[in-house]
Order: structure tokens, then C-alpha cells, then sequence
């Protein structure tokens, strides 16, 4: 079974992986490192809050797809518009599903 | 304290034109009255990745998933061909075109509550004895004794000490003044993420508000 824990943690490992490329802009290092520090937690919230619940295919196709999404991405100043965009996609997907 | 339209410079032309876009005023329409995962659906479109309609429709189950009421889905579907036609255009005026679009959806919502005729746009504000800002403000609401001055942006990135100070300066020369002057940022991005930039800010902003992709509904009521 597919929990949202799993799921909430690979796109984690993606979002991971976006903040890296995002601190390539130097003028914008600290605000990079506080957002995804600060949406991190916001995830690993839900985690806790409700990780053990099953999702369903269709979601995590979404998380699947979106975490593909952001790994085409190679401009580090897209990266930032995505720093702030990947973490409310999952949390519209994972963390207001009916 | 008044109100006077903005030098009709090269910059201020070719912005007019970007806010005539048809595109411009169809997709402020639609997203002023989105829900908000409407409105993050948008956002992650016009930051520009993916052109397939399909991949979005898979990335938001809760938009496009088979338990969506058609009404809803219906609207989420126009949501993603304005925002699509957005991102679908070179880096540049993409950005000038978002621009142009939270600038567009204030203009909407304020319009609801105050009435078109009281909403402006590219407005310096003008106060005896103060040397006049260059930039002009964003978006106004020009009614006496109620004014309100706006700073419009795309994303939490875009906010910075310089618009910081404008709106505190045009709140602070109007309070000498003894007008009432309400100054905001429309940020079109998640409150957390104003939030988190806003932290890091050492110019003064206690007393300006935030209207956040979450709390835009705040404008027009």
C-alpha cells in the first residue's frame, strides 16, 4: 500500500534537490534556504498529522508527475518560482483531498 | 494628498500595451473567482514548465479528477487553457504578462467593493512639500477620506525594500496629512512564502497589509 508518508517524502527528496539548484543565485541564498526550510516543515507536518493514510492512483501519478516536473527544471531563478509552487501542489493534492 | 497619472514614458507605453492584451483580462476574470487550489493550478502553469494540458490535469486530481462537479471542473479547464496561453509565450513577456495580471485581478476585486470608477492604475500619490515618487503605484482606490495604494506581484520574490518603503512613505505622508491611506501588497504566491521573504525585510512594513494567493477574496470585500 502506497501511504501518504511515501508519497510526501519522495516529492521531499525532489524539493530537496530544487532548493540545490535554487542557491545557485547568491543575492537570494538566504531566502532559498529559509523557504525550503520552512515549507520542508510544513510537509513533514503532514506527515506526521497523517502519514499512515493510504492514497489513491491518482494521486500519486499527481505527486509522481509534479516531481517529474520540477526535475526538467535546470534555471536556478525558475527553480526559486518553483521553491514556492512545488510544496502548495502537494499539499493541495495530498493535503486537502477529500 | 492627490492623485496624478503617470509620466506616459517609454516603459509605461509598452506596459500599457502588455495590460491590453486580451489574455490579461480574460484570465483575471476567471481567477477572481477561483477557489484557491484554482488559483495555485494557475500559478504553476504561468511559471512556465510543461505545455501539456494532460500533464496539468494529472498533476491536480483534485481539479480535474473524475469526482469534480462539472461546474467545477468546467471552470478549472478554462483556468488552464488562459494560463497556458500565458505560458506559452517567450520568458519576457510572460513575465510582463503576469505582471499585468495581478495588477488586473486587483483592479477586479477592489472594483466589486468600491465600484470601477473609484479603481485606478499607474497613480503617483502627491503630498505638499514631499518630492513625488518615480514609480508610480500599481493599483489605487481614489475615494475621499477612504484612499488605498497597492504594490502588485507576482511572487514572494518580487517583494523588496524599495516597494516596501514606497507604500510606508505614501501611508506615513498621508498620516502628516491627517488622510487615511490603507497600503497593501497583492502578492499572487502562497501567504508562507510572503511570509518568509517578509522576515528578512529590515524596511518598515507593520503597517502594510498582505493579500496573498489565499486571501485575494479580502479585496472585494
Amino acid at each position: 500500500m502506497t501511504t501518504l508518508a511515501g508519497q510526501a517524502r519522495d516529492a521531499l527528496a525532489a524539493y530537496e534537490a530544487l532548493a540545490s539548484l535554487a542557491e545557485a543565485i547568491e543575492d537570494e541564498w538566504t531566502y532559498v534556504t529559509d523557504l525550503y526550510a520552512t515549507w520542508r516543515e510544513r510537509i513533514e507536518e503532514l506527515i506526521d498529522e497523517r502519514g499512515s493514510e493510504p492514497v489513491t492512483t491518482l494521486e500519486e501519478a499527481a505527486i509522481r508527475r509534479a516531481v517529474d516536473e520540477i526535475g526538467r527544471i535546470s534555471d536556478p531563478h525558475r527553480a526559486i518560482d518553483w521553491l514556492s509552487t512545488f510544496p502548495q501542489i502537494v499539499l493541495v493534492t495530498l493535503g486537502e483531498r477529500s | 494628498m492627490r492623485f496624478q497619472d503617470a509620466a506616459q514614458d517609454a516603459r509605461a507605453i509598452t506596459y500599457a500595451a502588455i495590460q491590453a492584451e486580451p489574455v490579461v483580462a480574460r484570465a483575471a476574470g476567471l481567477l477572481a473567482d477561483a477557489t484557491p487550489a484554482q488559483r495555485v493550478l494557475a500559478r504553476a502553469v504561468m511559471n512556465g514548465e510543461t505545455l501539456d494540458p494532460e500533464g496539468w490535469r494529472t498533476i491536480f486530481p483534485t481539479l480535474f479528477g473524475p469526482n469534480v462537479a462539472p461546474s467545477a471542473r468546467e471552470r478549472s479547464e478554462a483556468i488552464l487553457a488562459v494560463s497556458l496561453a500565458i505560458a506559452d509565450r517567450g520568458d519576457q513577456t510572460r513575465n510582463q504578462l503576469r505582471g499585468a495580471l495581478v495588477e488586473a485581478l486587483t483592479v477586479e476585486l477592489l472594483g466589486r467593493r468600491v465600484g470601477p470608477a473609484a479603481v485606478h492604475r499607474e497613480r503617483r500619490i502627491l503630498f505638499d512639500g514631499v518630492p513625488a515618487e518615480i514609480h508610480p503605484y500599481d493599483v489605487t482606490v481614489e475615494r475621499s477620506g477612504a484612499a488605498e495604494a497597492y504594490d502588485c506581484k507576482w511572487g514572494a520574490r518580487g517583494i523588496d525594500a524599495d516597494v516596501l518603503n514606497q507604500l510606508d512613505d505614501a501611508r506615513a505622508n498621508a498620516e502628516t496629512e491627517e488622510e487615511p491611506l490603507r497600503v497593501a501588497l497583492v502578492v499572487f504566491d502562497a501567504e508562507l512564502s510572503c511570509r518568509v521573504r517578509l522576515e528578512r525585510q529590515t524596511a518598515v512594513h507593520d503597517r502594510t497589509g498582505l493579500v496573498t494567493l489565499e486571501s485575494l477574496g479580502s479585496l472585494s470585500s
